[in-house]
């Protein structure tokens, strides 16, 4: 293996923008995402399994107001990290700025739509019915 | 659709050693991730909205089929939780990217020392799933019909 000797490295201070605040809300959603989504794929398919899920075990867990938290933070810190990683992607491969513009508006709406779907039907979940 | 064949070849043959590997293996467990994901999102909030359909959906997904590709799921978390835990490290830690191939296979090391158990579990309980049902006289790959 070589080892760099002499190796500089500089720390610059960026002025904020809208792609360094993403860039630092990719590591911040990851570390969360190592504890939340971790935990999650464990506890869910390794501990629980999905031959057991059924409507029955959906009105158990979240009977939990905790549980229904941690799945709302699950929720929003994984589809926004997913969705800009999509977009990150994308920008390496779609090289036309008309283009880019279009896919960013249609990610945005697929994101607020699944993010409002999906947490009014964690918040208004009744377990009594 | 001639540039993401070679998006694709490209992405494979670039010789940027364990670098490239975790890359591409970052990329594309992150989008199987995300595939996934943007289904069990809406899927899931069916329970609220349609339970007989959540029933139905969930039935489906305990096919030996979306069983398989449960532990692909578990995988990609997994390897994607790893490396990106590194990525991040090695971000803020820029003094310590002359070590970055050895944290590379040390995510690599990780990940197979904890996947590969999970792995084999996940593997057998298909079959211990499938055995029940066939005691049962039915089948687990038969589709149940779709909810009225």
């Amino acid at each position: 293996m070589t080892k760099l000797t002499g190796v500089t490295h500089r720390k610059v201070q960026v002025p904020s923008n809208k792609e360094r605040t993403a860039f630092l809300f990719m590591r911040l959603s990851g570390v969360f995402l190592l504890f939340l989504a971790v935990s999650h794929v464990l506890v869910q398919h390794v501990v629980n399994s999905v031959h057991d899920l059924d409507i029955q075990f959906v009105i158990e867990r979240w009977s939990s107001v905790t549980i229904r938290g941690i799945d709302l933070l699950l929720l929003f810190f994984a589809l926004i990290h997913g969705v800009n990683g999509l977009r990150n992607i994308l920008e390496d491969y779609v090289h036309s700025a008309k283009a880019m513009k279009v896919i960013n508006v249609l990610l945005v709406v697929f994101l607020v739509i699944s993010l409002i779907f999906a947490s009014v039907a964690i918040i208004t979940f009744n377990p009594g019915t | 659709m001639s540039t993401l064949s070679l998006t694709i070849r490209e992405s494979f043959r670039y010789r940027g050693h364990s670098g490239q590997w975790s890359w591409l293996a970052h990329r594309i467990s992150g989008l199987g991730i995300l595939a996934f994901l943007s289904i069990h999102v809406w899927e899931t909030a069916m329970a609220n909205y349609n339970p007989a359909f959540y029933d139905w959906i969930v039935t489906v997904f305990k096919n030996p089929f979306f069983g398989v590709g449960e532990i692909f799921l578990v995988g990609a978390v997994l390897y994607h939780a790893f490396n990106g835990i590194r990525i991040t490290i090695l971000d803020f830690k820029p003094e310590w990217w002359q070590y970055q191939a050895k944290t590379a296979k040390f995510a690599w090391a990780l990940f197979l020392i904890i996947f590969i158990p999970l792995g084999i579990y996940l593997f057998l309980a298909i079959g211990t799933y499938c055995t029940e049902l066939a005691g049962e006289g039915s089948s687990c790959w038969a589709i149940p019909p779709f909810p009225g």
